[in-house]
Order: structure tokens, then C-alpha cells, then sequence
């Protein structure tokens, strides 16, 4: 329908792409780029939320894999495991804000598509109501807070708890989705062999997570622990999401659209930062401000996309000199 | 929720309704209603004639004149869709969905009215004199059937908005049957949308009722894509007016604008596009519609509702040009699309009533903190000299508002004068004197700070 598509900048086919090439890389093994995923090189590499241990031949795993596991071995390998990772991840985090949670993460990909397949079905979304936001949101900082707390437990063998080790190490990774999702998905595509059992708890939580996703948009990301630890750093980031308060006519369009409900964005008329928190910086925002220059993801002081006033023909190139000659 | 009337319209009295109003119907003189009736076609003829008389106007614009013209073609055009069993849909407020009444089936029309002579009525019989003019002169204008607009709607649209609004409303269903709309009024949180959108849904609801035919997905994307084109067409009409020397005069753009209230939103969107051809033709050829070095000013304020254009009138007679206007019965109309994330119905109705709720800057809001911005936005981009606040008396809202628009635009060092104006002629040369003199001011001003910026 031509009124469906009446609408600023394009950022989601971009965007598409490179959670396409995430993916490809993360799943090299399944087009024949078997040695891939056995660099040493890259296995040392822990980004945030770009991969997952659970897929046989991803290159990376998560940071948080790595931060439980470190943890869980105690102080004898904290540095090479937990800190190191740390810092880079943190560096990173600062770099590009929750860049990884929209643009790489294969599972916000999964997320993203359950929500088109809504679309497609003409199905409204779940409005949630402030409160549950906020409950949703003290549940993601009690995920990591409780997950830290049992593997450092763990950790520290005075406490006497190496013996709960194999049932409680890597406790995070027992409730994420993830696990029972890849691991199926690995399965059916003929990768992992059918004879792996998921245990009890993956089904739970992938059900959970299905059922939950369908109606509530990027459910998963809105309690996940390391989206919690992101959310805690990014709150100043080199890549970040502007708001020129003029030109915001408080139209609430931003809000309505954000698929992790992120009330800064139109609730902000002070400062020119708006991301943080929750702000995946997946731009649908800049996609429908209806605004000329209003909203823009910027790198620093440079503005690298923003919104513009949508119109009936005009043609991508002329906005962008237009862009150029303001500044 | 169930229906209150009939759908029948005009000839069936509302039996729950007080009827104070309808009891009194006889209470007016057949001459009283001749009289009125022939003031407003009198008012509308005269403010017609004095824009045509303006020495630059784009000719197109006399088919805008035509669609507001008193019991004009647009009326005959409106009673034949009745006829035809189409139903029509007055609206109060800016703040009613048309796409929402397209999609049922009906039409939508802007009922305000501007007409002096029809407030006398209101004040006969309502009794409280300080009433903003303009409720009183549409519920006038409805009591003694003085304008043939008002005799052609099958339903009524109130937003409860101000006090006046929502009594107006209520009153109006003395005649046809009213669908009065919960507005929130603090504009904070999650909870004022989704009020919002629950009117929108029993709007749909009484719509459908209406027309006998529900809102279909398909027919609600087709009306919201042909208003967000009408949207971007008057968007470049807007934009004739931000250069240095705009072809067209406020009064005209304002004209246009409402028009878009009451015509048929694809000859409309034809007809602007007309226009804004011959404007670029007359800004080609350096037409200007002010005087040689008119100062350009922002009307603000209360609606100012064809045909009472007498405060944007005096303040272009009086050497300055309207380049914006911050009003519900201009630039306000047209100003927001409607932008769909996704195309279930229910996300369509949040799309519509968000649009229609959240960017407006009445000032029956709180907090409207917005409005000032919009205004400071509008005064930088637009070179603005001076700002005109124009308010209906009675108007409390804006007249509050307006102190503290003032103390703002102090601080930018921009000249602000408010206008206080009642539905009667007999303040013109009032005003008149003062919106010289703050004329004169702005060019005074432009001259001292050319001199002392050297």
C-alpha cells in the first residue's frame, strides 16, 4: 500500500545487512568456513552481544560467557578472563554505545523478524504500561546483579561452593533463550548432531521467550544482563543518538515507534543526547521524525544520518547536500 | 457504549438532552433570522471583496474565495451528498480526525463560525456575555439556521477543550446528535494517550454507527496517506511564505487553509498546487503581496475564523505581511503527518490519535511548553520582526498564555503585541491605531539596529 510507505530516511535495510553479515560471520561453519571459527586469534576476542557459545562454530562468544566463566574459576585466571575482557568490552561499549545490541546481535536479528512476521499478520503490539517498563527494567539489573553474585560465589573457594559448580556455573547462560534457540536452530539445519539433549530449563525459557516475543517487541533485549551492563556505560557514547530540542515538536512519533520503549527520546528537551539507557541506536527513530534535522545519529559532533520531513518524491541524493550545506 | 439518537440528524430532538435551547426556538423572530442570515452573507461578501481588492493576489485564489463563500457552491455541493445519502460531519477542533470520518464514508467540515451578527442570538439567550465569541456565534449561527453549513451536518464532533468548547458541544445536541470527546488536558505521561486513544475508538465506533458502514484497515490507510499528501502540499505552500519577499499574504494562506476544512481534499490539494505553480511564477517575477518594506509579522493567538480575518486585515493594511501564523484555524491544521510503524488497525488509531494529541499546542494543555518553543523556532527561521497575539475575549486560555509568551519573547528582544478583540466591527480603528503604531515601532527598530550595527 503507497500510504505504508510514506517515510523519511531508510536505516533498516542497512541495518538488515549487517545483522545479515553478523550472522554469516557467526555461522561461518555453515557455508563451508569451517576453520573460521578456530582462529586462537579470534577466540581471545569477547565482544558484546555478538555471538553465542552455543553455536559450534561462532568465532566470538559473548562477553558475558566469558565474564561467568572467569568468575566461576576463581582468582587465579580473573585477569586474563575478567578484566581484560572487561576493558575492552567497556571500551567498546564507550565507543559505539548499544550499537551491537540492534546492528550485530543474531539474536536481536531473531527478535526483529518475529516482530515483522507480527506485522505481516496485521497483529498490534503489546503496549506496555510504565509501571511494567519499570519493572522490566529493575528485572534486567537484578539478572546481572544475581548472575555476578553466583558465579563470584563460586568463585571464591573459601565459600565451600565448588561442589554446586557444575549445576550452578555459567548460570546465565541456563536461563538465556539463546542456548535452547541456537542449539535447535544447529539441529534442524543438520550442525549439531539430534542427539544433544537441551535440559529442562532451555525449553522453559526458549518457550518463554517465543510466546513472550510475539507480542512484546524486542522482549528479550529489554531484561538482558549485558544490555543491563551497556545500559549502565552508555550513557555518553562516541556514537550516539542527537536531538535538536527546536526542531522536536513534541509529537511523541519517536516514542511510538522505539521498539524498546525508550522514553528519553521524546521526553528530553534539555540536552542534545538522547540515547543511553535503553537505546539500542537501531535509528527507527530518524526513520520516522517527521522533522527535518531533528533527530540524528551522530559520531562524535558529526552527524552521520538524520530525519527529515518526508515528502512525495524527493530523491535521497538532494537531501543529503542539503544536510551538507547546513552545517 | 450506545448511541444516544438516531442517525436521522437535524429533525430528531434529543430526548435526554436538556432541550432549554430547542424550547426556545420560536423565542426568535423570522426577521431576527432574515437579518442575521443576511449580516453573515454580508460580513463573508465584504472580506472577500477586500482581499480581491489587494493589489498582488494569485488568481487561483479566487477559487479558494468561491469554496468559503457563504451558502456557495461547496454548501450545494455538501446538501446533494446528503441527499445522495452521504453523510456529513461538522468539527469543532482541530483536534478531530479527518482521516477518521473519510474513512467512514462521511466528510468532515469545520463548523466555527466567524460571523458577527450570529452572536447576538447566543447572547439573548445564554446569559453569560464574557463567553468567547466564537462558541457564541456558532451555537447562534445554529439557533436561528442563519447559516446553511449548519443545516447540513448529520453529526457533531466536540473535543471538550476549553469550557467553552464542551458547552458549545453540549448544547448542539439540541439539534443534531454530538459526540463529545474526553480531552486530557495534562498532556504528561503514558496514560493521557491511551485516554485519547479510546475516544478515537468510540469516534470510530459513532462513525460507523453513522454511516451504516465500518472503518475498514484499507480505507484508514487511504486516508491517511491522502491527508499526509495534502500535508506536504501545503507544506510547500507554507514555504512560499518563509523567503524574503512571500507572494502570498497571511490572510490568503489562512484562507486556503481553512478551506481544506470544508472542500473535498483531492480538488483541494489540485487547486493548492495550482497555486503554488503561479506563486513561483510571481516570485519569479519579484511580486511581492506587502508593501514595499512591510515588517514581517506572526499572528498568534485565538482561531481566527473565516470570515472574522478582521485582526489579520488590519495588521496587513497597516503595513506589515503575516508570514507565519501559530493557529488552529492556520498553519496548525496542516502541520503534523500521520507516520504508521505498522499497519494493524489498532496501530493505525494510535498513529492518528497520537498525531492528533501530542504535537498540538492549544493552550488548553498544560504543560504546553511547546508552544513557546515552536513560536521561538518559527520567529528564528522566519525572520520574524514582531509577533501579533490576537485574543477572542473570553478567551482565557490564550489570554493567559500570552503573558507568558510575552516575558519569553522580552528575553529574545522580539516586539510582542497582544490584541484583545471581540466578534463586532466597532473596535476596528481601535485596533487599528495600535497595530500602527507597533508597525511603526518594528520599522523604527529595523533602522535603529541597521544603524547601530554599523
Amino acid at each position: 500500500m503507497k500510504g505504508l510507505k510514506f517515510r523519511g530516511r531508510a536505516i533498516r535495510p542497512w541495518r538488515f545487512a549487517l545483522q545479515i553479515g553478523a550472522l554469516i560471520f557467526l555461522l561461518g561453519g555453515a557455508f563451508g568456513l569451517r576453520s573460521f571459527g578456530e582462529y586462537p586469534a579470534l577466540r581471545s576476542i569477547f565482544l558484546p552481544n555478538a555471538s553465542c557459545r552455543y553455536l559450534n562454530t561462532a568465532p566470538t562468544y559473548c562477553f558475558y560467557y566469558t565474564l561467568q566463566d572467569g568468575l566461576t574459576a576463581g582468582a587465579a585466571t580473573i585477569w586474563v578472563e575478567v578484566i581484560i575482557v572487561l576493558l575492552i568490552v567497556t571500551l567498546l561499549i564507550l565507543l559505539l554505545g548499544r550499537v551491537w545490541c540492534s546492528w550485530l546481535c543474531p539474536f536481536g536479528l531473531v527478535q526483529e523478524l518475529i516482530m515483522d512476521l507480527r506485522n505481516f499478520l496485521k497483529i498490534p503490539p503489546l503496549r506496555l504500561k510504565w509501571s511494567h517498563l519499570q519493572i522490566l527494567d529493575r528485572v534486567k539489573y537484578a539478572l546481572l546483579f544475581f548472575t555476578v553474585l553466583i558465579s563470584i560465589s563460586i568463585g571464591i573457594s573459601e565459600l565451600g561452593l565448588a561442589s554446586h559448580a557444575t549445576s550452578w556455573s555459567l548460570p546465565f547462560c541456563q536461563v538465556c533463550p539463546a542456548k535452547g534457540f541456537f542449539t535447535i536452530a544447529q539441529q534442524v539445519v543438520g550442525l549439531e548432531s539430534s542427539s544433544t539433549r537441551l535440559p529442562l530449563m532451555a525449553w522453559i525459557m526458549l518457550s518463554i521467550f517465543l510466546v513472550v516475543s510475539f507480542p512484546i517487541k524486542m522482549f528479550w533485549c529489554r531484561v538482558c544482563p549485558m544490555g543491563a551492563y551497556m545500559s549502565l556505560l552508555s550513557k555518553k557514547s562516541y556514537l550516539w543518538l542527537e536531538k535538536d530540542p527546536d526542531k522536536c515538536t513534541k509529537c511523541r512519533i519517536c516514542l511510538r515507534v522505539c521498539p524498546v520503549d525508550h522514553d528519553r527520546v521524546f521526553e528530553e528537551m534539555e540536552g542534545l543526547d538522547v540515547g543511553g539507557r535503553d537505546c539500542t541506536l537501531c535509528g527507527k527513530c530518524i526513520e520516522m521524525c517527521p522533522e527535518d534535522g531533528c533527530l540524528s545519529l551522530s559520531a562524535g559532533s558529526r552527524r552521520l544520518v538524520s530525519s527529515r520531513k518526508p515528502d512525495l518524491g524527493r530523491s535521497d541524493a538532494s537531501t543529503g547536500s542539503r544536510d551538507r550545506s547546513r552545517k | 457504549m450506545v448511541t444516544k439518537t438516531g442517525s436521522e440528524g437535524v429533525s430528531v430532538p434529543n430526548p435526554r438532552s436538556s432541550r432549554y435551547l430547542r424550547d426556545r426556538e420560536g423565542y426568535f423572530s423570522d426577521e431576527q433570522k432574515e437579518r442575521t442570515f443576511k449580516e453573515s452573507r454580508k460580513q463573508s461578501q465584504n472580506l472577500r471583496n477586500r482581499l480581491e481588492t489587494r493589489p498582488v493576489r494569485a488568481r487561483t485564489l479566487s477559487y479558494f474565495d468561491d469554496v468559503m463563500a457563504f451558502g456557495g457552491v461547496r454548501i450545494t455541493e455538501l446538501a446533494e451528498f446528503r441527499q445522495g445519502g452521504g453523510k456529513v460531519v461538522g468539527t469543532l477542533c482541530v483536534m478531530v480526525p479527518a482521516e477518521l470520518v473519510g474513512a467512514a464514508g462521511a466528510r468532515a467540515v469545520r463548523m466555527c463560525s466567524g460571523h458577527y451578527e450570529c452572536v447576538h442570538p447566543a447572547n439573548e439567550l445564554l446569559g453569560d456575555a464574557g463567553l468567547c465569541p466564537l462558541v457564541k456565534s456558532t451555537l447562534g449561527a445554529k439557533m436561528v439556521s442563519s447559516n446553511p453549513l449548519m443545516d447540513n451536518l448529520d453529526m457533531v464532533v466536540g473535543p471538550a477543550t476549553c469550557d467553552g468548547k464542551m458547552k458549545l458541544a453540549e448544547m448542539l445536541e439540541d439539534w443534531v446528535p454530538v459526540v463529545m470527546l474526553n480531552v486530557p488536558r495534562v498532556k504528561v505521561g503514558d496514560t493521557t494517550s491511551r485516554l485519547w486513544l479510546e475516544e478515537m475508538k468510540y469516534l470510530k465506533h459513532r462513525l460507523e454507527d453513522l454511516t451504516g458502514r465500518p472503518v475498514k484497515r484499507k480505507n484508514l490507510a487511504r486516508e491517511i496517506d491522502l491527508w499526509n499528501r495534502v500535508q506536504v502540499i501545503w507544506g510547500q505552500l507554507s514555504s512560499m511564505r518563509s523567503g524574503p519577499r512571500p507572494p502570498i499574504s497571511g490572510q490568503d494562506a489562512m484562507l486556503v487553509a481553512q478551506a481544506s476544512q470544508l472542500d473535498d481534499p483531492h480538488r483541494w490539494s489540485k487547486k493548492v498546487g495550482e497555486l503554488v505553480g503561479e506563486l513561483s511564477e510571481m516570485s519569479a517575477r519579484g511580486e511581492f503581496a506587502g508593501e514595499a518594506d512591510a515588517a514581517r509579522v506572526l499572528l498568534a493567538g485565538s482561531p481566527v475564523m473565516f470570515p472574522n480575518f478582521k485582526v489579520p486585515s488590519i495588521v496587513e493594511e497597516s503595513g506589515a505581511l503575516i508570514v507565519h501564523d501559530e493557529l488552529c484555524s492556520g498553519q496548525r491544521l496542516l502541520s503534523d503527518p500521520v507516520m504508521l510503524d505498522g499497519s494493524s488497525m489498532e496501530e493505525m488509531l494510535v498513529a492518528l490519535a497520537e498525531r492528533y494529541f501530542f504535537p498540538c499546542t492549544c493552550p488548553c494543555f498544560s504543560p504546553n511548553d511547546e508552544r513557546i518553543l515552536r513560536l521561538k523556532e518559527n520567529i528564528k527561521n522566519l525572520h520574524v520582526e514582531g509577533v501579533v497575539f490576537h485574543t477572542l475575549r473570553g478567551c482565557h486560555l490564550n489570554n493567559l498564555e500570552a503573558t507568558k509568551i510575552e516575558l519569553e519573547l522580552r528575553d529574545m528582544g522580539v516586539p510582542f503585541m497582544k490584541v484583545e478583540s471581540e466578534y463586532d466591527e466597532g473596535d476596528i480603528e481601535q485596533v487599528r491605531t495600535r497595530v500602527e503604531a507597533f508597525v511603526e515601532m518594528i520599522k523604527a527598530r529595523r533602522h535603529f539596529n541597521r544603524n547601530s550595527q554599523r
